[in-house]
Formats: structure tokens, C-alpha cells, sequence
């Protein structure tokens, strides 16, 4: 090994929970002495488990967008809303900081999340050497806006709960809603299995 | 404990180093946060932690938001947001939702005040460790600033239909907001050992 000292090189490992620094040999039990979380000096089947969860979120991204998230009846009219269409009647009612706030949470969150963690996931197994400190921040920001994807499931369970009112109006939750809390676990899983250390390591 | 720290994000050994007096370090390498200066006291940390154990009683208590239409009233509380989607039969939607804005951020504060409150008395919690990783995991499912401002939207879409009135329990998750990411910033993992540390001594 000629590069910079690492955990590994000199057999160290680091708790991600409780962050203490365990020597490998110590560590044969594979559990922190501190706070008995296991020890592993990668995650085991990083790769494999993300790039599973990265697909199966993909697949789910389609209905997501697709299929209606909520069937709104009213009295008049009954309307399919998608997301998108959600984005275009928050945009219709004048309020475009919150329209714009919920296109880039429920859209383009979780596709750039998908993406770049398809990137990251690549570049890791190719053992790429460029770019790395750009990487390492590319990962730490998914790990960051992954939770907001989560706003429109709150916004559908609120108004699903509340309008309810008798032969006047009526909110039914739609399939698309499940599609898309799916997809928002799959990629906040994919992100928690990915194990960045790996952006780093040089081939054996 | 030893004085070699590694960045979690990227493995490379950092040698005698000290927690900042203030702020945050970064590794030198993948520039990850590695260190966090000694934010606050046990005290504040407990404090604050009652504090918004509390507020998300408040929250569950009160409704969040009344909708007024056709001479009726709807109204609702945070509990009752996902019960909504379980009455739709939507169970494992509603047990997403529950989750991240009632279970996880009542465990992540009782796990807290469990672990945090005997050290003031310099002893220590039974089952300190399991509860420590169990408080690690809970944390990151805690989404109460991400509800409500996906409460902020599903309000903005109805307010263009029907009169509502905000109830106090949207003010009181506001505060719970406030309080859980102050709650975050000042008992980081390694915070939390420093103080458990310290009593042992």
C-alpha cells in the first residue's frame, strides 16, 4: 500500500454508530466494545444490496408518476390528480413557492437520487480514481434531501384525512401514492446500504 | 481510548486529534464531517429533550388544522394524519407515516431521557448500549420538519376550497421542529458517549 494511511491498512475500524475507533484484531467478535453495534470493515454486500434497492426503486418510479396518487370527488367534478398534476393545481391556486417546493421534492428528488446513487454505486465497483472528494459529496448530499421526498405522502395522508365530508366531497388515496412511499423507502434504504468508504479504496 | 480517530466516510486515519473548541472538523481528505465540538451541557440536552416530549404530546392532543365546509367540521392530529390512510386501507402507507411523525420521534426523545437522565445522578441506565443503537436507528426516521411542510401544501390546496383554522397543534410541531433539530445538533453520537464517558471517571 503506498497511499495515505486508512483504517484499513493499519487494521482499524470506526463504530458508524457510536464513531469508536476498535482495532480489527480486537474487534474478531465483530461488535463494538462500546456500544455492541456490529463491526464490519465495509458493509457487508454494499454494492449488491444498493444497486438491488436502486433498481426496484427505478421500476416503482414509473407508476409513481403514472398512476393517480389521490381521486379528489367533489359535488361538481371528479378529478385523478398524479404528482404532476398535484404540482399544476398548487401552481393554478397562485401559490408557486409551494408548487415548485413539491415538483423538486416529489420529482426530481428521488430521480436525481436514483441516478446519482446508480453513479456512485458504478464508480465504486470500477474502483474510479477521479473525482473522489466530488463523489464523497455528491453521496453526502442524496444521504441529506433523501427524507424530504417523504412531503407529498404527508400532504396526500392530511388531505385524505381531512376531506371527508358527506356527498360533498371526498378524497380516496390512489395507487400511485403507494408506488411512490415505496419508492421514497427503497432509495432512503439504498442510500443507508451504500457504503462510501468504497468511493475511496484502491484495488487490491 | 485511543487517539486515532478514522473518517466514517472514508477510512483515512486521523492522528492526535482533539475535539474543536468549536464548530465542526472536516476529514482532510474526503472533507466529511468528522468531529463535533462539545455543543452543550447534559443539562440542556435533558432539558430540551422534556421540552419536546411535551410539545409532541401537544401535538397528538390538539388538531392540527379544522376544516370548516357545508355547516360541518373536520379536524384533525398528527396521529390522526395517518390514521386517514389507514381507514383508506392503505396500512403499510399509514405505518410510513406514523412512523416518521409519531413513533420515531416519540422513541428517539424517550431513548434519550432514558439514557441521559441518570447521568445526572452519575449512574448509568440499564441496557445503556441497547438503547444507544436503538436511539442511532430511530433518529434517522424522524421527519416531523419534512410533515410539516407537506402539511404546509396539502393546507395551501385546500384553502382554495374551504375556510380553515389552524389549530395549535400546528404551532406546537413548529416548536417540536425547532426542538428535536436543536436536539440533534447538540447530542451527535459521540456527544452522547463523551457524557456517558465522564461518569465512568
Amino acid at each position: 500500500m503506498s497511499g495515505p494511511a486508512t483504517g484499513r491498512s493499519l487494521g482499524l475500524l470506526v463504530c458508524l454508530e457510536c464513531r469508536a475507533t476498535v482495532r480489527a484484531a480486537a474487534a474478531s467478535h465483530s461488535r463494538c466494545p462500546r456500544c455492541r453495534a456490529a463491526l464490519h470493515a465495509r458493509k457487508p454486500y454494499s454494492l449488491l444490496i444498493t444497486t438491488l434497492l436502486i433498481i426496484a426503486a427505478a421500476i416503482l418510479y414509473v407508476p409513481a408518476n403514472l398512476l393517480p396518487v389521490m381521486d379528489s370527488r367533489t359535488l361538481i367534478d371528479d378529478e385523478y390528480d398524479t404528482i404532476l398534476s398535484g404540482v399544476l393545481v398548487l401552481l393554478r391556486s397562485g401559490s408557486w413557492p409551494i408548487a415548485l417546493l413539491v415538483f423538486f421534492a416529489s420529482i426530481v428528488v428521488p430521480l436525481l437520487k436514483i441516478l446519482a446513487l446508480a453513479v456512485l454505486v458504478y464508480s465504486a465497483w470500477a474502483h474510479s480514481p477521479a473525482r473522489r472528494a466530488q463523489r464523497s459529496q455528491l453521496f453526502r448530499m442524496v444521504e441529506f434531501i433523501g427524507r424530504w421526498s417523504m412531503l407529498d405522502i404527508y400532504a396526500i395522508s392530511l388531505l385524505a384525512t381531512l376531506v371527508q365530508v358527506q356527498s360533498f366531497a371526498l378524497v380516496i388515496v390512489g395507487w400511485g401514492a403507494w408506488a411512490f412511499g415505496a419508492v421514497v423507502v427503497l432509495t432512503l434504504l439504498a442510500a443507508r446500504t451504500f457504503d462510501e468508504r468504497l468511493l475511496w479504496d484502491d484495488p487490491e | 481510548m485511543s487517539p486515532v480517530i478514522l473518517c466514517p466516510s472514508c477510512d483515512l486515519v486521523h492522528r492526535g486529534t482533539k475535539a474543536p473548541e468549536r464548530g465542526r472538523t472536516q476529514c482532510a481528505r474526503c472533507r466529511g464531517p468528522l468531529q463535533r465540538a462539545e455543543g452543550a451541557a447534559l443539562d440542556t440536552a435533558i432539558a430540551l429533550a422534556a421540552c419536546a416530549l411535551v410539545l409532541l404530546f401537544l401535538s397528538n392532543a390538539y388538531p392540527l388544522v379544522e376544516m370548516h365546509v357545508n355547516g360541518s367540521t373536520r379536524e384533525t392530529t398528527l396521529i390522526g394524519a395517518a390514521l386517514g390512510l389507514y381507514a383508506q386501507d392503505y396500512d403499510s402507507l399509514a405505518a410510513l407515516v406514523l412512523l416518521t411523525t409519531v413513533i420515531a420521534p416519540l422513541l428517539q426523545i424517550t431513548a434519550l431521557l432514558y439514557l441521559l437522565l441518570p447521568l445526572r445522578r452519575r449512574r448509568h441506565a440499564p441496557g445503556q448500549q441497547t438503547v444507544f443503537r436503538l436511539l442511532a436507528r430511530v433518529r434517522r426516521w424522524s421527519f416531523t420538519e419534512v410533515f410539516l411542510l407537506g402539511a404546509l401544501a396539502a393546507l395551501v390546496r385546500l384553502s382554495t376550497y374551504t375556510y380553515l383554522v389552524i389549530g395549535i397543534s400546528l404551532w406546537s410541531c413548529v416548536l417540536l421542529m425547532l426542538c428535536l433539530s436543536a436536539l440533534a445538533s447538540i447530542t451527535s453520537p459521540e456527544q452522547i458517549w463523551r457524557w456517558i464517558e465522564r461518569t465512568r471517571a
